[in-house]
């Protein structure tokens, strides 16, 4: 016990001195403003300035791309539950507007959102007994769910058409396939839009925070009140509900399915690929990625022609990210315009001038030691 | 979910446990323990390493289901429910090494607690103003005001165990469990921590807190409930508590 003649050891507690005002710069907002209105009017001016309707569907694929991943970010990012099984909701959601439309002879655009209904319904079971597991064991439930209804998919002949696939009767029969690209890349386009509007509420509401809580630490944000049970399980049906709208969407775009490709660990890892590669803390990251990965992949087929060949240069693509840029590639730009103005400094403070402090603070109740003593600990 | 909320209801006991048991394996960690703790007071939880104290302070809260006995909560039972409705019914905890959200900023850690789950307010802004001032009041009373826009891992351990009782406070419980407050903080800390138990007891707080500082536990407390070996073997005023020879025997170990 330190007394007043020894004051023992000094001890220091490192203080921070945080930035008092918001940590970002004045500017900041014009920029995002800026950045917002080129972006969007670049997206929707894409398919006038495509050369051909070759660039056209790829733009398709890349928007396609965009909403499955920030879809699966409404739970890989919010929550940190990484799924590497969401192509089972593409699929669902593909092969659930096909067979609705096909089997019971509803129109296209109600078949595509009765699927996704029916998607929902079957998320709850799943998640339910999916979110009991966290980390590695939640991927790997995750991947278990896709496998199963792959091979259900694959062997159910007579509902599916098994491994031959099931062709999707076309919503705009009339329409060439430029017009028919160009129509689907505005529809995906509206649907994506749709899928950020919505993470951006969630975002900045209380659930997303408690959310996101889950993501730091989830017996400590239970603790705090967060019924994490059933959050984890809305931001689950929500995430599985948009990947199940992309997924129907491609069916009437594309006008056949194949249970290989619908179902494919492949087309998971994609949207996880593309969220972390953009950010999955922020509300544009898997837009980027979708971009960035799904132009790299288009280039490469178009490179390397039909081997195998686009996927060592995508995962080579994530090696890099992941090596400089872990947290993606939006926090990592951020920084780089952040770092000079905003740096919290860190200094030592003695154990003394925490007591000055303190008295200060609480005059007018006793604290435990007289602090009489903190006068000859300074010198 | 609709938590009583009078401070008149004193003739109850806040928090009573009816012989509970947790084992893990073959070790009994809390062995039958009838505990009460009393409304309105600052009530101590102390024992040697291994008795069982947190193990008990989880079966309360929830985090952990006990293999039998019961939970009351001012008289109504809360037996195996989940953490989160605990919470909700008015009891915060602290856990024992600090645990806040590292990539969090200070303000966010506070803007977590839930109090009402109804979709309506959940679906509200964050940063709703009412919000933020309370928070920022709960910030100042700790003293870490300064810090609202810091990231919670650049905090220094002190500043953390501050930040953590700043957000269990915005829960606004009326009873706070606190593991180890004083663990590994130095001694001005523990002065800043203490003097915020006395003025949030007199407020109408009630704490159950576990320490292994006896200084502390002896000048904050007004009731202590000795545990060993999973089970109290003594409670009383802290005075009394001291000269116990089941106390003594049981810390030294004869």
């Amino acid at each position: 016990m330190p007394s007043a003649s020894n004051p023992g050891p000094v001890i220091t507690e490192t203080i921070v001195v945080a930035p008092s005002a918001p940590v970002r710069p004045s500017w900041s907002k014009w920029v995002r403003i800026t950045l917002l209105v080129v972006g969007a009017a670049l997206v929707l001016a894409f398919p006038t300035i495509a050369p051909n309707p070759y660039i056209l569907s790829a733009g398709v694929v890349i928007l396609n791309y965009a909403v499955l991943s920030t879809g699966w970010n409404f739970m890989g990012g919010f929550t940190g539950y990484i799924s590497l099984g969401h192509a089972a909701y593409f699929g669902l959601g593909a092969y659930g507007t096909a067979l609705l439309i096909r089997n019971f002879a509803l129109p296209s655009f109600l078949a595509w959102f009765v699927a996704a209904l029916l998607v929902a319904i079957i998320a709850i079971p799943v998640g339910i007994a999916a979110l009991r597991v966290r980390g590695a064991s939640f991927v790997i439930v995750s991947i278990a769910f896709v496998l199963i209804l792959l091979l259900v998919f694959q062997s159910w002949r007579d509902v599916t058409g098994g491994s031959e696939g099931l062709t999707v009767p076309r919503p705009f029969p009339d329409l060439l396939r430029p017009e028919h690209h160009r129509v689907f890349y505005y529809l995906f386009a509206a649907l994506l839009a749709v899928a950020l509007a919505v993470w951006w509420i969630i975002d900045r509401s209380k659930f997303g925070t408690a959310l996101k809580s889950i993501r730091e630490d989830e017996d400590k944000s239970q603790s705090l009140g967060v019924p994490t049970t059933q959050y984890k399980l809305i931001a689950y049906v929500l995430s599985a509900v948009f990947v199940s709208f992309g997924g129907g969407l491609y069916a009437l775009w594309f006008g056949d399915l194949d249970p290989i490709f619908q179902f494919s660990i492949l087309i998971g890892s994609y949207m996880v690929l593309m969220a972390l590669l953009g950010g999955v803390r922020n509300l544009f990251g898997p837009l980027l990625g979708a971009v960035v990965v799904g132009s790299a992949l288009e280039y490469f087929k178009l490179e390397f022609g039909d081997t195998q060949f686009h996927l060592i240069a995508t995962g080579i693509l994530l090696g890099v990210v992941v090596l400089f840029m872990p947290d993606g590639i939006i926090p990592a730009v951020k920084a780089l315009f952040t770092r000079s103005s905003n740096q919290a400094s860190i200094r030592e403070v003695t154990a003394g001038e925490l007591l000055e402090e303190n008295r200060a603070r609480s005059a007018e109740t006793v604290p435990p030691r007289r602090p009489d003593a903190s006068g000859e600990e300074t010198p | 979910m609709n938590a009583q909320r009078d401070h008149g209801a004193t003739a109850v006991d806040n928090l009573r446990t009816v012989d509970m048991t947790k084992t893990f394996g073959g070790v009994t960690a809390v062995d039958g323990a009838s505990v009460q703790f009393q409304e309105g007071k600052v009530n101590g939880l102390i024992g040697p390493n291994g008795s069982g104290k947190t193990t008990f302070f989880n079966c309360v809260t929830g985090m952990i289901k006990p293999d039998s006995g019961s939970v009351l909560y001012r008289d109504k039972t809360i037996t195996r429910q989940s953490p989160d409705r605990i919470a909700r019914a008015g009891i915060g905890r602290s856990f024992q090494l600090c645990r806040v959200f590292p990539r969090m900023t200070v303000m966010e850690n506070l803007l977590v607690a839930v109090r009402h789950t109804s979709i309506g307010r959940q679906l509200r802004s964050a940063r709703d103003e009412e919000e933020l001032e309370r928070a920022r009041g709960w910030l100042r009373r700790v003293g870490i005001d300064h810090l609202e826009h810091a990231e919670a891992r650049n905090l220094s351990y002190g500043q953390q165990k501050l930040l953590e009782l700043a957000g269990v406070l915005m829960g606004e419980p009326d009873t706070i469990m606190l593991d180890e407050p004083a663990g590994g903080v130095n001694p001005a800390l523990i002065g800043r921590i203490s003097t915020l138990v006395r003025e949030l007891n007199a407020e109408g707080k009630t704490f159950i807190i576990v320490e292994h500082n006896m200084e502390m536990v002896m000048s904050l407390c007004d009731h202590v409930v000795v545990f060993d070996r999973g089970r109290p073997i003594a409670e009383g005023a802290p005075e009394i508590i001291q000269r116990d020879p089941r106390v003594l025997e049981a810390y030294l170990g004869v």
